[in-house]
């Protein structure tokens, strides 16, 4: 029965028929959702650039403000002066994030390589969220790394990782814990280990921290904000390097993040 | 006499939050929003120390450079000011002859000392 259908011609074309309107219909379906995606991250880029200008204004009227250019405040004005600037700075990192995180995701990211060293990229990093530790009593200490060969890559988009994770890591660790870098080679790449004695990530939460817009806790009363993008970013950063970037953590174990960087990627 | 700045923004906000700052500071400060609003005060009256926004509404903000280049007219020092961290832009900026390249919004304190280094 099958074999005679299938050796109807008549059958057959019709079928084929078939077969093409349906591919055709699907063809349609992908380039409409493609361009709604497009449409949206160019939304989504327009927005942030327009949101990013009136905030340098006001960051910039308020700074002017707080350091008694216009005359001198008083201790309670200087303090509300300062709040304004530290919110502003503070939803403006908000906006880079969303910018660059559109600029990865529609692939407007380059990479313009160097070669450097990791461990010295990961103090700079360090000591720039010093004082942001410090305000928890928060220890960062970079374990080892002096005989790491140099790496060659884009310097300013590992440091941005670096900064992502660094950041994440003092932000989720409770007042005087532990922040760590580490590094190691593994078949001819090099390891960077970021880790922390925070509260840790259940098992089941390890692949969703890195997808975009997620957080573990997404509730509105969550105590910690973002954009939610810190890590979608990381790792479209490693990738564009040919690396990877995981978590290993349990729930009240703290966390360990490591990304790889090939060490003799081809030059170009 | 005050040193001239010259500030290329097309966003009145960031203008006026600018001007307030540099008047303060005792800069004689002139403001353009376009590209030929800038070549043209830049040629018309010399300038010490030119902000320069990259995205302008008739063009990029280094054509000024090239403009006032070519017209013998280039301020003392140009700073860019770009929205985006971005090593080839900056790498541009330089290229084409600016002094520094800093992210918007730039700190007072760091833009005041940035223009008082470019003026010694």
């Amino acid at each position: 029965m099958i074999m005679s259908e299938k050796l109807d011609p008549a059958a057959l074309s019709k079928r084929l028929k078939a077969l093409e309107r349906q591919v055709e219909e699907d063809r349609r379906t992908i380039d409409e959702l493609r361009s709604h995606d497009e449409l949206k991250t160019k939304f989504l880029s327009n927005i942030s650039h327009d949101l990013r200008t009136p905030l340098a204004a006001i960051i910039t009227h308020a700074e002017i403000l707080r350091d008694g250019m216009l005359g001198a405040l008083n201790k309670k004005q200087g303090e509300s002066v300062s709040g304004i600037v530290h919110g502003g700075q503070q939803l403006l990192d908000m906006i880079d994030e969303i910018l660059t995180y559109v600029r990865s995701a529609s692939d407007q990211v380059t990479l313009t390589k160097s070669d450097f060293s990791l461990p010295e990229l990961a103090d700079q990093v360090r000591s720039f969220n010093e004082s942001l530790a410090a305000k928890k009593r928060i220890t960062i200490e970079r374990l080892n790394g002096d005989d790491l060969p140099l790496v060659y890559a884009d310097r300013d988009k590992i440091k941005h990782v670096f900064g992502n994770l660094i950041g994440n890591a003092i932000k989720f660790t409770s007042d005087g814990g532990r922040v760590w870098i580490a590094f190691s080679e593994i078949n001819g790449d090099a390891c960077v280990e970021v880790g922390d004695t925070g509260r840790g990530i259940a098992r089941s939460h390890h692949e969703l921290v890195f997808k975009e817009f997620a957080q573990v806790d997404a509730s509105p009363s969550r105590p910690h904000h973002g954009t939610g993008l810190g890590l979608a970013i990381a790792r479209r950063l490693v990738e564009l390097h040919s690396g990877r970037i995981w978590v290993e953590s349990e729930l009240g174990k703290g966390s360990k993040f490591f990304f790889t960087i090939p060490l003799n990627p081809a030059r170009d | 006499m005050a040193s001239r700045v010259l500030i290329v923004e097309d966003s009145d906000l960031v203008v006026d939050a600018l001007r307030v700052l540099l008047v303060d500071a005792g800069y004689e400060v002139d403001a353009a929003a376009t590209v030929a609003d800038a070549v043209e005060r830049a040629s018309a009256s010399p300038v010490d120390v030119m902000l320069l926004d990259l995205t302008l509404p008739d063009g990029n903000g280094l054509e000024v450079m090239e403009s006032l280049r070519n017209a013998g007219a280039l301020p003392r020092a140009t700073l860019a000011m770009t929205g985006h961290n971005d090593s080839r832009a900056r790498r541009s900026c330089i290229e084409a002859g600016c002094a520094e390249v800093l992210l918007k919004p730039v700190p007072i304190g760091e833009l005041l000392r940035q223009i008082e280094r470019q003026l010694a």
